[in-house]
């Protein structure tokens, strides 16, 4: 499988009032042409962050600090940003959480898609226009000669996250990072948007980056998953070899913690599984492996020296002593 | 959109009425017979009362009240006691030169606000910010009509770079208009430059947060295009409304600016007729002013709706 | 923080005043008329005399004390007036937000000069003046927090329990309005030394000879050739004080607004 995008030992802090926040502490994740991987974790493990240093979006006052984002030969890290602004969009495209506001209020739907377009590509207003209602169009929005002329704000919910799907494809990118695409939608919805985003897939071997923590959604549409916490990878691997044979203790207690239905009653009287105790502050972070104070598994050695990456099966690696 | 600019201009008669009113009662309190003051202080009693029933001044208040507002309804805003002009034409005489004025300090203040809010914003946090706030406050507090002696005394008598008192319109001779416009401009302006700069510079914080922003920036834009095009859109509102109501209070600040500077304006004239007991004057000119400042207000709303799409017209 | 330091400097000098003066502001001195400054006159003197140095100190006691005074009316009244109106809604509401939004349709200073040429030029005058031309926007912060905050349950289980509506409105409705208020409050006394300062130099404020600063300013502007620290001094004065319930107001304002931290 060709790697067409690349992420070597990541660091990203953001340095505030209260104390530096390690919110992306020596990430390495790789991506394959047409793979869609999906990057789980709870709130504030780092995921965000991590898709948005590839893109350079970091805002203040956070900083890329060091590593390496490989993408078709040039380090992403290190281009000047002229060149970093004709990938963005064009060649890596991203999908915003809320689609309520990743769309600018003040300008129509037609106007904003026409502007992505007409930056990366010398073509004529009405060409733009075209381009802006067959995408609409492939994105399943009736009636798009219409919409094209409407405001952010008199779509709905589920229209609105179509048209940032729309967008991300419409330059034909390689890499699309969607920054949990589903979470402020309704299931049915979630459904419909997932479809759209396959098929277009399939039809392109776009890679995506899906970061969410909605495990059903990764089993169900990813090949690969890169299990994330407290700003550092933890475990890869097929999502097969995830679900069903998890290594790291931290991800067999993500995956005993999704409920399931249709158990019998008394399965059912069980209580929710719950992982002990809570992240802890990027601000202070334990020695040796973050996850050491809530681990069931914990070792002397875990509480003083991070852990090697080790090899469990084909593809499949993690970050444990447990492993060494 | 018709409907809803009906709609307020029928909103605002009502207070146009009420202000009418009070204006009205106001002046009517001033002491000093209006008559005397016309007649001089020895006139006869009997000459006194011979103009007071020419003028009605000798009915009762309200009854003069309503005919007043009959006539101003009519266009007759009355006759100056003073000099016996009709007190709308005098007031359109007078009123330009505080338009230019007032407009000329705005464009001023917008331009020297909006570049420098913008920029703030952009840095936050840093050395130019700190600059910025701490000019700002300055701008604020610096009295209008100390700024106006200070830059005569420096600008006009010591450097001798800009004439001091006199006036040329700038529809007759725009450069020489200017040179006499271009200090009491300023003067007046300041303090709106520096209010609409931190709305502006807020505003922006408040926009630059936002999703869309990033969002603008990951499809590839320039930074130039996300401040001026994204950006800018949609934190003017606010600053618009600013704007506004600052240029309202230009309106009273230029009383001061035209006194200082020996402008012959619509404030000038306000304050010499309050001296005069001049009635008629004082009842039309604050009238008037009160209706420009409504009206304004009304554009500004209008406008709104341009920046920010969501504000749904009724 | 340096904000809090100018308003306590100013009213410190404002309150010692007598006792900070070098020379009686009013006493008369011909024959050191139109003086610069000096070892013995530090402001120099103006066209009577008069020490500027002493007159500008007691200039500071005289302009907080018509500000603070105005803004406390304004205030108090505006409050009143406001949580009246947002409280009993009706007609009463539509009358008194009207006549509210009558008085703001005015730019303030013309206000002030309308009221004081009616009442003519004395000290309490110049007081009632300014108060009057700031109750609406005290008025307009109550009114919204009170049309807000009536709805809420704990509104209804007050009355419940049988409190009448004034106790309501005091102990449940007015603390929560009291951040917006005291950042108005200092807006408005900024504001109301700058009015007062031009209302004096038009002739229109505290009579003469008291040494207000727009007093001052205003027999300076004769000599203001000749005579120019007769025109510095005061305004810087000014500058400074509404400098003071400026940055103090900001701060005050970035403290409590949330969303900026």
């Amino acid at each position: 499988m060709d790697i067409v995008l690349e992420i070597k030992n990541l660091r990203t802090f953001f340095y505030t009032g209260e104390g530096v926040a390690k919110a992306v502490n020596g990430v390495g994740i790789k991506v394959g042409m047409g793979e869609i991987l999906g990057i789980v974790g709870e709130s504030g493990c780092g995921k965000s962050v991590t898709a948005l240093s590839i893109l350079r979006l970091v805002p203040y006052p956070g900083r890329i600090i060091s590593g390496d984002i490989l993408f078709d030969g040039i380090n992403l890290l290190q281009i000047p940003m002229a060149q970093m602004r004709q990938v963005r969009g064009n060649r890596i495209s991203m999908i915003f959480q809320e689609p309520m506001i990743s769309l600018n209020p003040a300008f129509t739907v037609g106007e904003q898609l026409m502007e992505a377009l007409r930056v990366h590509r010398k073509i004529s207003k009405a060409e733009a226009r075209e381009g802006a209602i067959s995408m609409l169009k492939m994105v399943e929005i009736p009636d798009p000669e219409r919409r094209i002329k409407e405001y952010p704000h008199q779509l709905s919910g589920g229209m609105r996250q179509r048209v940032m799907i729309g967008e991300a494809f419409l330059l034909d990118p390689e890499v699309i990072i969607a920054d949990e695409p589903t979470t402020a939608l309704d299931v049915t919805i979630q459904a419909q948007i997932l479809d759209i985003v396959y098929k277009l897939t399939q039809q392109r071997r776009t890679a995506i980056l899906l970061i969410t923590h909605n495990l059903g959604l990764v089993a169900e549409t990813a090949h690969r998953v890169v299990v994330m916490y407290a700003g550092k990878v933890v475990e890869e691997g097929p999502v097969e070899a995830i679900f069903e044979n998890a290594g790291h203790p931290y991800t067999n207690g993500l995956m005993q913690s999704i409920p399931v239905l249709g158990q019998s009653r008394r399965q059912k009287m069980r209580k929710l599984y719950e992982i002990k105790g809570s992240v802890p502050s990027l601000f202070d972070l334990p020695m040796g492996c973050p996850f050491n104070p809530r681990c069931p598994s914990c070792k002397n050695i875990c509480t003083k020296e991070e852990p090697p990456w080790c090899t469990l099966g084909p593809e499949h690696y993690l970050a444990c002593w447990l492993f060494a | 959109m018709i409907k809803f600019i009906v709609k307020r201009i029928l909103y605002i008669l009502p207070t146009l009425f009420l202000v009418a009113f009070l204006v009205f009662f106001l002046v009517h309190l001033i002491p000093g017979d209006p008559a005397l003051v016309m007649l001089g202080d020895e006139a006869r009693p009997e000459a006194v009362k011979a103009i007071k029933e020419v003028l009605g001044l000798d009915k009762p208040l309200p009854i003069q009240f309503g005919l007043w507002i009959g006539k101003i309804v009519m266009g007759d805003f009355g006759i100056s006691i003073h000099d016996n002009h009709p007190v709308l034409s005098s007031i359109a005489d007078r009123f330009p030169v505080t338009l230019t004025l007032t407009s000329l300090a705005t464009i001023f203040s917008i331009l020297l606000a909006l570049p420098c809010g913008i920029i703030a914003a952009m840095y936050q946090n840093s050395g130019k910010d700190y600059l910025f706030m701490g000019a700002t406050i300055l701008g604020v507090s610096i009295p209008g009509f100390w700024l106006g002696l200070m830059s005569l005394l420096i600008f006009s008598v010591y450097l001798g770079w800009l004439p001091s008192i006199g006036f040329v319109s700038i529809w007759e001779d725009f450069w020489q208009g200017l040179r006499y416009m271009l200090l009491p401009s300023i003067t007046l302006g300041l303090y709106m430059a520096a209010v609409v700069a931190r709305m502006t510079r807020s505003s922006m914080l408040e926009v630059l947060r936002l999703e869309y922003i990033t969002h603008a920036r990951g499809k590839g834009l320039t930074e130039w295009t996300v401040i001026t095009k994204h950006a800018l859109k949609n934190a003017f509102a606010p600053t618009l409304t600013t704007i506004g109501i600052q240029f309202g209070m230009l309106l009273g600040g230029a009383v001061v600016t035209e006194t200082v500077f020996s402008l012959p304006g619509l404030g000038k004239y306000l304050v010499l007729a309050i001296n005069d007991r001049d009635y008629p004057v004082v009842q039309g000119c604050i009238l008037f002013i009160a209706l420009i400042y409504m009206v304004i207000n009304l554009a500004v709303d209008i406008f709104y709706s341009y920046f920010d799409p969501r504000i749904e017209y009724k | 923080m340096i904000g809090l330091g100018i308003i306590i400097l100013n009213i410190l000098v404002a309150v010692m005043a007598p006792w900070i003066v070098t020379h009686d502001p009013m006493k008369i001195d011909i024959r050191n008329r139109v003086s610069a400054p000096s070892g013995v006159f530090f402001f120099g003197t103006d066209d009577y005399g008069r020490d500027i140095f002493s007159r500008v100190i007691y200039g500071a006691r005289i302009s907080q004390y018509i500000t603070i005074l105005s803004v406390v009316v304004a205030a108090v009244l505006g409050v009143v007036i406001g949580a009246i109106a947002g409280y009993y809604g009706g007609w009463i509401d539509n009358v008194i937000m009207r006549v509210m939004d009558a008085i703001m349709s005015f730019p303030a200073i013309l206000l002030a000069i309308g009221i004081m040429s009616v009442r003519g030029g004395d000290l309490y005058n110049v007081v009632i003046a300014l108060g009057f031309v700031y109750i609406p926007r005290f008025a307009r912060i109550i009114y919204g927090s009170v049309l807000s905050l009536k709805e809420k349950e704990f509104v209804e289980a007050s009355l419940a329990m049988g409190n009448s509506d004034i106790i309501i409105l005091f102990r449940h409705i007015l603390p929560n309005c009291t951040a917006p208020l005291i950042v108005q409050a200092t807006v408005s006394l900024a504001y109301a030394i700058l009015a007062e300062a031009a209302l004096s130099f038009l002739g229109l404020g505290a009579p003469p000879p008291t040494p207000s600063w727009g007093n001052i300013l205003s027999d300076a502007r004769n000599f203001m050739v000749d005579a120019p620290w007769m025109t510095v001094f005061p305004g810087i004065a000014i500058t400074i004080a509404v400098m003071g319930y400026n940055l103090f107001g900001d701060a005050l304002r970035d403290f409590l607004d949330p969303r900026l931290k």
